[in-house]
């Protein structure tokens, strides 16, 4: 799938404040956790207006943030930096799990 | 900039009766007058040759010790938090009030926010500058929220070890 | 019967950290209600031990001195399946963290951790941290004074202190009460070691400005020999200097070692004896009865005399290689004969290193009831310890942990990685360390193997603050970011024990992030290949030096 890696899209991101989980800005204004509703700031300057409406709604989050993201052709859109797909899709590895009594 | 005593009665907000005087203005014949170091040390014979009370007001970077010999002629030191979690003026504080026997008012400025308000007052702080809302009402409040303190300060609260020792030896007794 | 064999709370404790939770508890409810900024409340909670991580908040809870009872650790259990995902992380400054933790329930996991006396204060921010200890304390046999009764005693003074909440960064203490020093006492900002001078009176040797991190440093002598009821007053004149002449103007030179460095340690001391000599006679001199107070509190559990040779062990030994191996590795010597200290390895092959399910957890605090005295003790190298288990129990110590997973025979060996949380976790880190730690492990599985390798320290950080004590592994690895892609610097030659301290030399530029395991496997080999008789491998680093291992490991990757 062709990626578009030019770095020109951004997304909004933050934890809540509330447990810390990571959310991003949908259009609506709102934070949701699903990056795939996150809303896609596709220059600069609609970066620039996208991160002001994330502080505008800075509430409940802490400390909003523009994140880089590439798109595919479907339209899926994944962080370029490590860290930041990591942040949005969890632990690369298995943990062990709560009622087990050794690592699987 | 509201200005905070415990012992004030309305809200604990009192009036600031002192002029924070500039460097470069003259210093008035009488009246109370805040200066800074430098002021201070330039001018030290007049300031202290007038009627009024002076103060001295101290960036936190500023060294106690200079002041210690003049400390009981001295009715204000006014210390400095720059940003509320720059902690230098803390151990000013325990300097004047402990090592140096400062009796005067011991003001808190700059960053000055009700959540280290307890810590101040067990380093000597009895006034504070804050803008912050809800400061007088935290102040009312401070001294209610640790009944127990693990180590002494000037403040003269006993800490837990010594009345550990007090209750031993009461039994023994 | 005391519950416990270590510092028993009172009323003050209780009612000091229940009032910290409930000023807690009213901060949480004015941030969460706007009343707060995230820049005015950040250092209320991290002085608390909460700390914002990638995916969430992570609670890190204070084990003093890397002590904790058997109802601790059950406690420990309980939180983590309530409040978190039914696991924790042991880190490597004996505290405990739960990766998952809400803002809004950590009042109440606080409220529930003070049922069992504990708490997570100071466990971070820019005050004094929690105090580690030598984790074979009270049980080791070339132990001179428990140093436990002194990280009590530092704790207190330390807790809540209305001077050092706001210093320029955080500060750390560890302390020994053996020559052979376990705490790494060298690399902290204050490393306090007990010795006995020659009047046999014991005091501390106080040691300040080491510190790992972005400038990594061995820490220097102020005093050769303080007597100890002046601990605190010592500590509190240190403290006061650092507070008042350390760094502010920049983040990554704020700790006390760069202020040592920058004014030398004859300055340095010059300070802390002028400013000691007026603290000493003051209020903070310890009298004879305070501190026989609290050794007291430390006496050791009364054990019985036992055998140190018991027939079904030897037989054991003779007939279960891998048990014979865990014997080996996993225990040591106990002050008493008839007596080990075992180390549950929580190393399991591939699994995260230092990790812990709530079951685990509760099955590790059942073995120390049956068979410990009901104490654990945490290790810097993020395992757990039973101080006190009689030889004759060995084997039933096996084969519970064996049942928990726990007694892989690695301790100190190849696969006992130490390694921080790193990328998968942490919001300061370049690489990822826990995948990398899981894939050596892996790699070099098999035991008998392990053990021909010999003790090997392999220590791995995801980024330049060496959490995971790179500087000191025999082998250290640091995760770092270029361009976006994870790669691995590779150090030999650190070393934090036996009371040696070195800092590793980097071998060269850093190697991909799948070709870290090829490059441990020829640094192995170039060692087995090159060792004299009984050589380990930092010992034949220190004699043939860095190229033999540079060149075969270059070709390798």
């Amino acid at each position: 799938m062709a990626k578009n890696l030019s770095g020109d899209l951004q997304v909004a991101s933050a934890n809540r404040l509330s447990d810390g989980v990571v959310v991003w800005l949908d259009d609506a204004g709102d934070w949701t956790v699903r990056l795939d509703r996150a809303a896609v700031a596709r220059d600069r300057r609609a970066g620039e207006i996208l991160l002001l409406r994330a502080q505008a709604e800075a509430f409940a989050v802490i400390d909003p943030f523009l994140v880089a993201v590439a798109e595919d052709n479907d339209g899926t859109i994944e962080p370029l930096s490590l860290r930041e797909k990591i942040r949005a899709s969890g632990l690369t590895f298995d943990v062990i799990a709560a009622d087990a009594v050794r690592y699987a | 900039m509201p200005l905070y005593r415990e012992e004030a009665a309305t809200g604990h907000i009192v009036e600031d009766p002192w002029l924070r005087l500039a460097d470069d203005a003259a210093v008035p014949a009488d009246g109370m007058v805040l200066v800074s170091f430098a002021r201070w040390r330039g001018a030290r014979a007049v300031l202290l040759a007038r009627r009024g009370p002076v103060g001295v007001a101290l960036a936190n970077a500023d060294p106690v010790e200079a002041l210690a010999a003049d400390l009981p002629r001295l009715d204000l030191v006014a210390l400095h938090f720059p940003k509320f979690s720059d902690g230098r003026a803390y151990s000013q504080a325990r300097l004047l009030r402990g090592r140096y026997g400062y009796q005067g008012e011991l003001r808190a400025t700059g960053g000055v926010l009700q959540d280290q308000i307890p810590f101040m007052l067990r380093c000597g702080f009895d006034s504070f500058e804050s803008e912050q809302k809800g400061f007088g009402e935290a102040l009312a409040k401070a001294r209610t929220l640790f009944s127990v303190v693990y180590q002494p300060t000037e403040d003269g609260r006993a800490p837990a070890s010594l009345l550990r020792l007090k209750r031993r030896n009461a039994v023994v007794s | 019967m005391p519950d416990t064999y270590f510092y028993r709370y009172d009323d003050y404790d209780r009612t000091l950290v229940a009032e910290r939770v409930e000023q807690f508890r009213h901060q949480v409810r004015r941030r969460l209600a706007g009343e707060l900024t995230e820049e005015q409340f950040k250092p209320l909670r991290l002085t608390n031990g909460l700390y914002l991580q990638l995916h969430a908040y992570m609670l890190r809870i204070a084990i003093p001195y890397g002590t904790l009872s058997s109802r601790q650790l059950r406690k420990l259990a309980d939180i983590s399946r309530k409040y978190d995902r039914g696991y924790g992380h042991f880190t490597t400054r004996q505290n405990l963290q739960l990766n998952w933790i809400r803002l809004e329930d950590a009042p109440d996991a606080l409220a529930e951790l003070a049922e069992v006396d504990m708490h997570a204060l100071q466990t971070s921010g820019n005050c004094i941290r929690n105090v580690t200890a030598d984790h074979f304390a009270g049980a080791a046999a070339d132990e001179i004074e428990d140093p436990r009764i002194w990280a009590e005693i530092v704790r207190q003074w330390s807790t809540l202190h209305p001077e050092f909440t706001f210093l320029p960064r955080k500060f750390k203490i560890a302390i020994t009460g053996s020559p052979n020093d376990r705490a790494a006492v060298r690399v902290h900002d204050i490393g306090l070691r007990l010795w006995r001078n020659a009047e046999g009176e014991a005091g501390f040797e106080v040691i300040v400005g080491g510190g790992l991190g972005r400038t990594p440093m061995i820490g220097k002598t102020l005093r050769e020999f303080l007597p100890k009821n002046e601990l605190l007053a010592y500590l509190e004149a240190t403290l006061r200097v650092y507070n008042r002449y350390g760094r502010r103007d920049n983040l990554y030179k704020a700790r006390i070692k760069i202020l040592v460095h920058e004014v030398g340690v004859e300055k340095m001391r010059a300070d802390v004896e002028a400013e000691y000599a007026e603290t000493r006679d003051g209020l903070l001199g310890l009298s004879d009865e305070t501190i026989e107070a609290i050794t007291r509190q430390f006496a050791p559990p009364p054990l019985p005399h036992r055998s140190a040779i018991v027939p079904q062990v030897e037989r054991q030994k003779f007939e279960d290689a891998a048990f014979a191996l865990w014997l080996k590795s996993n225990t040591a010597p106990h002050r008493m004969a008839g007596y080990r200290i075992v180390t549950a390895s929580l190393k399991p092959a591939g699994a995260p290193p230092g990790d812990a399910s709530a079951v685990q957890m509760e099955g590790v605090a059942d073995v120390a009831d049956a068979y410990s005295q009901g104490e654990l003790r945490v290790s810097h190298e993020q395992n757990l310890i039973f101080p006190h288990v009689a030889v004759e129990d060995l084997p039933a110590v096996y084969a519970a942990l064996g049942r928990l997973g726990f007694a892989e025979a690695n301790v100190g060996k190849v696969t006992d990685i130490i390694a921080c949380p790193g990328l998968d976790y942490c919001a300061l880190a370049n690489a990822r360390s826990i995948p990398v730690a899981q894939r050596i492990s892996n790699h070099f599985a098999n035991l008998a193997r392990q053990h021909d390798i010999g003790d090997l320290k392999i220590k791995i950080s995801g980024c330049i603050n060496a959490c995971g004590h790179h500087h000191v592994g025999h082998i250290g690895i640091l995760g770092v970011d270029k361009n976006g892609v994870e790669l691995y610097q590779v150090s030999l030659g650190g070393d934090v024990d036996f009371g040696k301290t070195a800092l590793g030399t980097i071998l060269g530029p850093a190697v991909a992030g799948d070709k870290v395991v090829e490059a441990v496997d020829s640094l192995v080999a170039t060692y087995l290949d090159s060792r004299a008789e009984g050589e380990r491998f930092v010992d034949t680093y220190r004699r043939i030096g860095a190229e033999p291992f540079k060149d075969r490991m270059y070709a390798a990757v």
